[in-house]
């Protein structure tokens, strides 16, 4: 079946796959006609296509409402990347675990600074040297926190709160992380010795692919009144930070990849997908992984936390910027699986709402708000590329009734990999940035090629649709200054 | 080539045939050293003992990749090759064991390419051909 076959447009910025087969739920698709035809040509392989993956998983029991494709989508594994789907307990929905991936709580965390485009001029070089000497990055690399296993296990509790125990940060970034940094339903005991001795000298490192510790200039405003509750203005210089639950995570993944396939043949549950095994939400078997999944997102708070406090070790060693100078404006994840309560039907549901490289992005008004955003939504954090724009974005009411509170993550690679390597040598792309006044520094080549610019969609244009359809506001555009790479 | 890489936008597929399911499994590992890290820049000095399990061989290539990847964070070790040393059908499931050979992390020496976070079920395939057997998976970057 050809998939595009049967897309109907509901908007300019919406397209639907209304059920057919073994669907329960329509697929939506937030795309206008030029990213939908990106979409479609840019296909690698038919197999593991964006749109047929996220029509498997409007296939899973339980969904609720649709199973829907952000502005950023591109194919993944099990779910599409950009995929967001909630499920109900109550109607026999499932937790899985391509439905959160394997970077379990994988996020971008920004801090605002006290300083200004001109305050860098000229020290952009010697920053960029103390960032890359001073925050551990790269396969191999070890972090200076070396945790014995009972340590472990308080991070895998207490999250991003015991790494400002230890010394790493302070309690006001707390205030500025989803959750607080800390997931209460966290269980060490249902994670592998594996996993947590995988982790020991990770807590702290950045990874590669796609993370990435950037420094950029707010280069545009777009709503004053969210600009000035985040506390962002023009030529303020912000940094970003994304990365997860390293090692830690992906084991866990691995771990329960066996473990949800015994469930989902236990409790007969037909997926269209091997990859999208799962396991109903109240059974033993999907509240332990849900468990698990729970200390691994403890796991990604904490490595950001102390990431930030190597940040600003970086600032001061480099430029002798006080820590206080470097606050954390928020702090967002885009791979996960939560408890929350969404209104459906004129309804109020608890839904467990999976997302799969889409961001929570929150309307006004939601007690899961730091009390200074809440009057005027959620900040979303948007990652672009080495050399294109990044955004900071607000949550709406709309994106409350249509997405469950859910915006894009990022710009979305429209490229393979192994094409953006063959094609984007990665001595010419630094070249190309320097030329920008854009300073990269990476631990491998890899990442430099594999993550050029011409590697991902348009971030423009997919923050464009978003906000287009309602679904989040423009608040402020980040232009990349440093950007340091695994 | 025994093994080969296929284009996926956001991760790679790794590809493994061989005449026989062992000689898969081993060039699946293979290939996944290979992404990692440039094997002629990793001296084989030491060894190290992996094991891993699956229902059926697709859960057992999957299985075994991963436990490669969970040897490099466990030994801080980069392996240059791997042998296949036990492939054995017990009961209900399939168990295989094998050597990794390689040494201690140097990342001065070492040419690091990429970290794989995970190899999963994502467009898993276990085959028998007419030549013999053919083994995929996505891996996650």
């Amino acid at each position: 079946m050809s998939a595009a076959v049967n897309l109907r447009k509901i908007h300019d910025y919406l397209f639907e796959i209304p059920p057919h087969g073994k669907m329960h739920v329509p697929a939506r698709l937030y795309l206008d006609e030029r990213s939908l035809r990106e979409l479609l040509e840019n296909q690698s392989s038919e197999e593991w296509n964006a749109i047929r993956q996220l029509e498997n998983v409007a296939c899973l029991p339980g969904i609720v409402k649709a199973a829907l494709a952000m502005a950023d989508v591109h194919p993944g594994y099990g779910f599409p990347i950009g995929g967001v789907a909630a499920f109900d307990p109550k109607a026999g929905g499932v937790i899985s675990v391509a439905g959160v991936g394997f970077d379990i709580n994988c996020g971008v965390r920004c801090l605002r600074t006290h300083l200004t485009w001109s305050d860098l001029a000229g020290k952009e070089e010697k920053l960029a040297d103390t960032m890359y000497k001073v925050i551990p990055a790269g396969l191999g690399s070890t972090g200076e926190l070396k945790l014995s296993p009972k340590e472990i296990d308080r991070v895998l509790r207490e999250g991003a709160r015991y790494a400002v125990h230890l010394g790493y940060g302070r309690e006001e970034d707390l205030e500025y992380i989803e959750e607080h940094g800390q997931l209460n339903d966290a269980d060490p005991s249902v994670v592998s010795h594996t996993a947590k001795q995988r982790q020991m000298a990770q807590v702290g490192t950045l990874g590669s692919g796609n993370h990435y510790v950037e420094v950029q200039v707010v280069d545009q405003i777009y709503h004053a009144r969210a600009a000035e509750a985040f506390g962002l203005e023009r030529g303020q210089i912000v940094i970003m930070l994304h990365t997860g639950s390293r090692a830690l995570g992906h084991q866990i993944g691995t771990d329960y990849l066996p473990f949800l396939e015994k469930a989902t043949r236990k409790y007969g549950i037909e997926i269209p997908d091997r990859e999208l095994v799962c396991a109903p939400i109240e059974s033993p078997e999907g509240q332990q992984y849900f468990r698990a999944v729970m200390a691994g997102a403890n796991c990604a708070f904490a490595n950001r936390q102390v990431l930030t406090h190597l940040v600003r070790q970086a600032f001061w060693k480099g430029l002798q910027v006080p820590e206080t100078a470097i606050e954390t404006l928020y702090e967002v994840a885009h791979n996960t699986v939560k408890w929350e309560v969404h209104e459906v039907d004129g309804e109020r549901r608890r839904l467990l709402v999976h997302r799969k490289g889409s961001t929570r992005a929150f309307g006004p008004g939601r007690a899961e708000l730091p009390e200074r955003y809440r009057a005027v939504g959620q900040p979303v954090l948007v990652g672009g590329t080495m050399g294109t724009a990044s955004y900071i974005l607000v949550g709406t009411e709309q994106g409350m009734r249509e997405t469950f509170g859910t915006a894009l993550h990022g710009a979305g690679r429209a490229k393979s990999r192994r094409q953006a390597k063959r094609q984007y040598p990665a001595e010419r792309i630094v070249e190309e940035l320097r030329k920008q006044g854009i300073i990269v520094r990476a631990h491998g080549k890899a990442s430099i090629s594999e993550e050029a610019p011409g590697a991902y969609k348009d971030v423009e244009h997919v923050v464009e649709v978003m906000c287009n359809a309602g679904i989040v506001a423009r608040v402020a555009r980040l232009r990349p200054i440093i950007c340091l790479k695994g | 080539m025994p093994y080969k890489y296929l284009d996926h936008e956001a991760d790679i597929g790794l590809e493994a045939t061989g005449t026989r399911l062992e000689e898969a499994l081993r060039d699946g590992v293979r290939g996944l050293l290979s992404l990692l890290v440039d094997p002629e820049t990793v001296e084989p000095r030491e060894t190290v003992p992996v094991q891993a399990s699956g229902d059926d061989p697709g859960a057992l290539y999957v299985a075994l990749l991963n436990a490669v990847l969970a040897a490099v964070d466990l030994y801080g070790m980069f392996f240059r090759d791997f042998e296949l040393t036990r492939l054995e059908r017990v009961n209900d499931h399939w168990v295989a064991e094998g050597t990794l050979y390689g040494e201690p992390m140097d990342l001065e020496r070492h040419a690091v390419e990429i970290e794989v976070k995970a190899a999963t079920y994502g467009g898993l395939l276990a085959e028998q051909t007419e030549t013999g057997w053919r083994l995929r998976c996505v891996l996650d970057l």
